[in-house]
């Protein structure tokens, strides 16, 4: 993504958590206001204390999904306590103001979901859906938005969203800040997501309870709960890159012209492209227009780090009333302005490492190729990797071609490189 | 005996000298004095010299300010012999008798000797139209909206002015100094040596966008701008100033010394420090400027594999 640039009008999805919205049709209200009644013990808020201070530092919402106390949550609502387990405990609060102790057992940052354990837990708990519901059926989210207290969010269930790798349940309607890993239930009071983002408006994505029931039937295989949270996370990640990228090999990588280059279509049903030009600016000397696609499954990580995101971008430049000495100026300004679109910070990766050099494709054609990656602190072998391709033997037009590789290993990130030069091409 | 009476500037220079052959001198501001100084703190009439044997013996007539003796190379308190410097009132005078032991010649400079050439209307001219000419293209190749001379006229002329003030800073100088100005050889050397700036810089960054070794890096294009700093300011001080060239060359090292001491504490914040934001070589240049053939995409790819080693390397270092 080209920094400073505008974003282009795509969805960014936000971690959640609240509500303001009241359903018009009195069945619902009903149904809403029976399932509040049933299950208000059942939901929890849970709470990240800093032992340092003794006070909360985050909370979310979470949901007791058997008898014996395991408790359902996101990853990102615990993974302060996941991350540094000598800083943060782990609390539920109940509706009846009761507190416990939760001991953090297992994970699914790919899903963004996690298990913990109340010791000597007493109390309702809520049953997991077994069969997706069909779309349109009205569905009912619950959770703490904002400490505000127990809330419950009437929608409707829209099915799994197919724009994304990760699969995610578009929900109609409000999730806010601190409803994230509160249930969604059907009208028979049984999970069928578990709440996560929100892209604003009506529109709100869940985790589909298949995961849960994956991760369930995991940790119940193992046994035990996960001693090295760290290797654990790594192995996740590794484990995702290697699925999507074997997948995104085994396809047909179509290309599609810009200007007079072709260049890599989408990619997969997960990325989505938008394009966009300078024709109708009558000041503009020279000619722009690009293309960009981007995946947005972004794995949150840690506040200031998220990875999985997969983009790339195309920019075709012409001359037209510059001179070449004029055009290649400001080719370079452009060629110089590239960063990364996931975030992160100096405790999870290195500063990036480039290099360059000069290829000739099978056309004839020359460019310019930088080569960045910056490597994670606590994942060994994975990596963020930036490449960037300009075409550099003509006069008078150039095309530019930008990836951005998150969170992926060496093999394929290069083998991401090599097909992605040869299909790009300008003959 | 004559005696040589001079008149000290700035530095201990000899501003004006009187050559007297008379026993007896008479020194003050009226007109009746043998030496007429225009100093208001000097009385009317002042002091008076008298030749006695190897020095003078002076006499105050009363004078409102005195005499203050800076210098004697006599024993005897009372007598002034030749190399003696006294002042009254702001000026300072020396005593100097015929013999008195001179400096030799010193060699002029190879600069100077062709500072003449310098100042010709068909060297500095050219300098000057060159110096125009590649401001004038540069800001050219850098405009990307319609071209409008308003829009590069301003850049122009305020680094013309900018070439323009330092030779008349180095000229001032020279006056000051060697009452000697050459302010059209040190204009005719700051164009020379931004022109040469300007064709290193070019030809560095040519050959570092062809050959992206470390040898036309960053470092290398520091060091030739150092380097035309230096050679321009042993030249500005050859002309404007009498420094032996031992310490000409000395002080302009410490000078260029400072500015990249300077320079690089500037860096020294940013050393280290993480940036999400990665940083590689974006030059481009026009086609006709790239004389390198390109690698096999499979070559590229060869290439860039130590830097996984090094970013995992990097990563140990938490």
């Amino acid at each position: 993504m080209i920094k400073n640039r505008e974003a282009i009008a795509m969805v960014r999805m936000a971690f959640i958590f609240i509500l303001a919205w009241s359903s018009s049709i009195c069945a619902q209200n009903d149904i809403a206001r029976d399932l509040f009644a049933d299950y208000r013990s059942a939901v929890l808020q849970i709470r990240i204390i800093d032992l340092t201070s003794g006070s909360k530092s985050a909370i979310g919402s979470g949901f007791p999904i058997n008898e014996s106390g395991l408790i359902a949550t996101n990853y990102h609502v615990i993974q302060l306590a996941a991350s540094e387990p000598q800083q943060y405990r782990i609390e539920y609060l109940t509706e009846t103001n009761k507190t416990g102790k939760l001991k953090l057992v297992d994970v699914d940052v790919i899903n963004d979901l996690a298990l913990v354990e109340a010791v000597d837990f007493e109390g309702q708990f809520i049953q997991l859906a077994t069969q997706e519901p069909e779309i349109g059926m009205p569905v009912y989210a619950l959770g703490n938005p904002l400490d505000l207290g127990l809330t419950v969010v009437p929608g409707t269930y829209n099915g799994i969203n197919r724009a994304s790798y990760h699969p995610r349940v578009h929900y109609t309607g409000s999730l806010n800040p601190g409803m994230s890993g509160g249930p969604t239930m059907d009208r028979q009071g049984q999970v069928v997501g578990i709440n996560v983002a929100t892209a604003g408006n009506q529109v709100s994505f869940l985790v589909p309870v298949s995961r849960l029931h994956t991760l369930v039937s995991d940790y119940r295989a193992r046994g035990a709960a996960i001693e090295n949270m760290q290797l654990h996370i790594g192995e996740q990640l590794m484990a995702d890159q290697q699925e999507k990228f074997s997948s995104l090999f085994a396809r047909n990588w179509q290309a599609i012209s810009l200007g007079e280059a072709q260049v890599l279509d989408e990619l997969a049903p997960f990325v989505k492209c938008w394009g966009g030009s300078n024709s109708s600016d009558d000041k503009a000397q020279f000619l722009s227009a690009d293309r960009s696609c981007r995946s947005e499954d972004s794995i949150y990580m840690t506040s200031t780090f998220a990875t999985g995101i997969l983009e790339y971008q195309f920019i075709w430049l012409e001359a037209d009333k510059l001179n070449s000495w004029q055009f290649y100026n400001y080719y370079e300004r452009l060629f110089g302005d590239f960063a990364p679109g996931n975030r992160a910070d100096e405790e999870d990766v290195t500063g990036f490492q480039c290099d360059h050099g000069f290829t000739q494709g099978a056309s004839g054609r020359q460019s310019k190729n930088v080569f960045c990656l910056r490597a994670y602190k606590d994942y060994p072998k994975l990596y963020d990797i930036l490449f960037l391709q300009g075409s550099v033997d003509d006069k008078e037009s150039a095309l530019i071609s930008h990836f951005t590789l998150a969170g992926v290993s060496k093999e394929n990130g290069l083998a991401f490189t090599r097909k992605f030069m040869e299909v790009s091409q300008w003959q | 005996m004559a005696v040589i009476i001079e008149v000290l500037g700035w530095g201990g220079k000899r501003r004006q000298y009187f050559k007297i052959d008379a026993d007896q001198v008479s020194i003050g501001r009226g007109y009746d004095n043998d030496i007429v100084l225009s100093d208001p703190y000097i009385s009317a009439n002042h002091l008076r010299l008298n030749a006695c044997g190897d020095g003078w013996v002076i006499t105050d007539l009363d004078s409102l300010n005195g005499l203050q003796v800076i210098k004697n190379p006599s024993t005897d308190e009372s007598l002034f012999t030749s190399g003696a410097e006294i002042k009254l009132g702001r000026t300072k005078l020396r005593l100097v008798a015929e013999s008195y032991p001179l400096e030799d010649a010193k060699i002029l400079h190879g600069l100077e000797r062709d500072t003449n050439k310098l100042n010709r209307l068909s060297v500095w001219l050219p300098l000057l139209v060159a110096v125009f000419a590649t401001q004038l293209l540069s800001v050219y190749a850098s405009t990307l909206a319609e071209w409008e001379w308003k829009n590069a006229i301003p850049v122009i002329v305020s680094a013309q002015l900018a070439i323009f003030v330092g030779a008349i800073f180095w000229s001032l100088l020279g006056r000051l100094i060697r009452h000697e100005a050459h302010f059209l050889g040190q204009y005719s050397l700051i164009l020379l040596a931004s022109l040469l700036f300007t064709g290193c810089s070019w030809l560095l960054s040519t050959l570092s966008y062809n050959f992206s070794s470390a040898l036309f890096g960053d470092m290398v294009q520091q060091l030739a701008s150092m380097s035309i700093l230096l050679l321009l300011l042993s030249a500005n001080l050859t002309l404007a100033t009498n420094l032996s060239s031992r310490a000409r060359w000395s002080g302009c090292a410490a000078f260029v010394g400072v500015v990249v001491i300077i320079g690089s504490v500037g860096q020294m914040k940013s050393w280290g420090e993480f940036s999400p934001f990665p940083q590689y070589s974006s030059t481009l240049a026009a086609p006709a400027l790239l004389v390198v053939e390109g690698q096999t995409s499979e070559e590229f790819l060869a290439d860039i594999d130590p830097l996984f080693q090094q970013a995992d390397r990097a990563a140990l270092e938490k």
